[in-house]
């Protein structure tokens, strides 16, 4: 057993990263105050977006780009309806998934070049960036700088914000074009690093599981790492036991992920105080 | 009747959307709109087809129509209908009423453990009941797999179930059901006690808590009626369509719930009129796919931009 764990160890910071740069984001929209339920639709197109590009030029780096690109076009869509209509958050981001669920399937089976080799990735860049680098940055941000002071304050009491004559709105719009930046490199890296293209429904709830792990951390960068870790390592070593086939039922181990964080959810926050003005729009 | 052209807009603009899209790729969009159309209303087949798939949108409209209106985020309706199908399918040998009863309270249950959560931990429902969806997805996946694999084991699928609801002109009884629990659903929450404090728990939980509504005891009722109306819908699935549980089982049908009750305003009468409207969407698209091989998606493509042009007139009735 302790063997099982110690060679899950490296698979679970590699098979986590799409999933902690989706933390990382919706960390920074939460702390604004913005509930971004989409961002599984935001992951499921980026990581379209990002396949399409790598094929059809073949060159991982426009593929990443593609990725991000294609994250921003959906978080625009997104932004409009929440922030700018001040829609709710919650319908809002439930259209986004399925405006990104139906979309992805359509196009995919329209466009020929998802059938064309995709290019390799060889490099760790993307680890150290989305376990060391972003989580730094996105600390400075947050802590150090004045504008993650008044976008904490969008969070807590928006109008206070509004006092001082800054814009709510554009506060948040930046934030979440940094979450669109963060989830269009996770969805690139779903599609091009951990598998070889794009398949429909890819994502398969690492948003809404990212959602749980913000929550987890307390909407702290050190517990999102935590929190992402913990996950990581209980998927792997899921892996590592359909591996060793130890007679588990396949089935019972995919629900394994789910469960870990219903158990997750509710083994912290009870005790959490989330942004005092969080999905209010 | 304001709400009502709104209503129309919305589903108009979905249509279009649809045909546009399908013009980006390259295909004649009067020709997607003709197969959409005789696909879903064009013949008595289709007909049937689209009262078909509207049963179950109705009912997992209706669930979520009651929880959202109590100020409840129930996203599991996927969830609670796999359930449901795989409850109806264990009490199928007990007859008819036995085996409904069972999805309702297998979807009710389910809903509950995230009411449960939420009480007791605070944890929020909207994520606990997707993260069931995919857990019970996972449970069916077992369960088709495993323990109620069929007896000749050739396919991963169920055996059929012991009884079947009774067809009327090549519609199952499920419909009277539906239109049933739709009329149930409008008597109670607009002519019961019950109903009006769970309306005023969604409109406002604080002033319902000053008013002295128990405000956890709505959300844990509310929860689970709407539960009980997403298993209902497996149940009469299984029983009236699929007579059997397989992976697919669910097809989409809990998340579809939230267009077809949001089209309707959240009111359950209207929700008769949006799952007409979904279910020949959804019938059509079936249609595009094997007439024009494009993708059934393109029915949650829809739905998502009838929420979105919802959103646009909720925002320009409130700005007046």
């Amino acid at each position: 057993m302790y063997e099982l764990i110690a060679n899950s160890i490296p698979i679970a910071i590699v098979a986590s990263i799409p999933l902690l740069l989706a933390v990382e984001g919706e960390l920074l929209v939460q702390r604004g105050g913005i509930i971004n339920l989409g961002i599984e639709g935001m992951m499921l197109t980026a990581a379209m977006t990002a396949a399409f590009a790598a094929q059809t030029t073949g060159s991982v780096t426009i593929g990443f780009l593609g990725g991000i690109a294609g994250a921003m076009v959906i978080t625009a869509i997104f932004g409009v309806f929440a922030i700018a209509l001040r829609a709710d958050q919650i319908v809002t981001g439930t259209a986004i998934n399925l405006l990104a669920l139906g979309g992805t399937s359509f196009v995919y089976r329209e466009v020929a070049a998802f059938q064309r080799p995709i290019p390799q990735l060889h490099t760790d860049i993307v680890s150290a960036l989305s376990w060391i680098v972003a989580p730094l940055i996105l600390g400075a941000i947050l802590w150090n700088t004045s504008f993650g002071l008044r976008l904490r304050a969008c969070g807590e009491n928006p109008e206070a914000l509004a006092a001082t004559g800054r814009s709510v709105r554009m506060h948040r719009w930046a934030a979440l074009m940094i979450e669109a930046l963060l989830v269009g490199i996770g969805g690139a890296y779903l599609s091009l690093a951990l598998s070889s293209g794009f398949a429909e429904n890819m994502t398969a709830g690492r948003g809404f599981i990212a959602l749980s792990i913000v929550i987890f951390g307390r909407w702290k960068i050190k517990g999102a790492l935590l929190g992402t870790a913990i996950f990581g390592l209980a998927a792997a070593l899921q892996y590592a036991l359909q591996a060793a086939n130890r007679g588990i039922p396949f089935h019972i181990l995919l629900a394994v992920p789910y469960v870990v964080t219903l158990l997750i959810l509710c083994g912290v926050a009870g005790r959490v105080r989330s942004p005092e003005s969080l999905g209010r729009p | 009747m304001r709400r009502f052209a709104v209503a129309v807009i919305a589903a108009a603009a979905a249509i279009v959307l649809l045909a546009f899209s399908g013009a980006l790729f390259g295909h004649s969009p009067w020709s997607l709109l003709s197969i959409v159309a005789s696909g879903s209303v064009g013949s008595r087949f289709a007909l049937a087809s689209t009262l078909l798939k509207s049963v179950p949108l109705l009912l997992t409209g209706l669930s979520v129509a009651i929880a959202f209106r109590a100020g409840v985020w129930n996203i599991g309706g996927e969830g609670q209908f796999i359930v449901g199908g795989l409850a109806a399918l264990v009490a199928s040998r007990f007859g008819i009423v036995a085996s409904l009863a069972a999805a309702m309270l297998a979807g009710a249950a389910w809903a509950s453990i995230a009411s449960a959560m939420r009480l007791w931990r605070n944890a929020p429902e909207v994520l606990t009941t997707i993260l069931l969806n995919f857990t019970a997805i996972h449970l069916l996946g077992w369960s088709v797999n495993g323990p109620l694999r069929e007896h000749a084991g050739q396919y991963p699928q169920t055996d059929l179930a012991h009884v079947a609801l009774p067809e009327i002109g090549g519609v199952h009884f499920g419909i009277v059901i539906a239109l049933a629990a739709s009329v149930f659903a409008w008597w109670l929450l607009y002519r019961t006690a019950a109903g009006l404090r769970l309306r005023a728990t969604g409109l406002n939980p604080n002033a319902a808590r000053w008013a002295g509504i128990r405000v956890g005891a709505q959300l844990a009722r509310a929860m689970a009626i709407s539960g009980a109306a997403a298993g209902l819908a497996g149940g009469i699935e299984l029983l009236g369509v699929t007579h059997r549980l397989f992976e697919r089982f669910a097809a989409g049908y809990g998340y579809s719930g939230i267009a077809v009750a949001l089209l309707a305003q959240l009111h359950p009468l209207a929700t008769i009129a949006s799952s007409l409207f979904f279910g020949a969407l959804v019938t059509g698209a079936g249609e595009l796919q094997r007439a024009a091989g494009i993708s059934a998606g393109v029915a949650t493509f829809g739905q998502a931009v009838v929420i979105l042009t919802l959103i646009v007139f909720e925002h320009v009735r409130a700005d007046r």
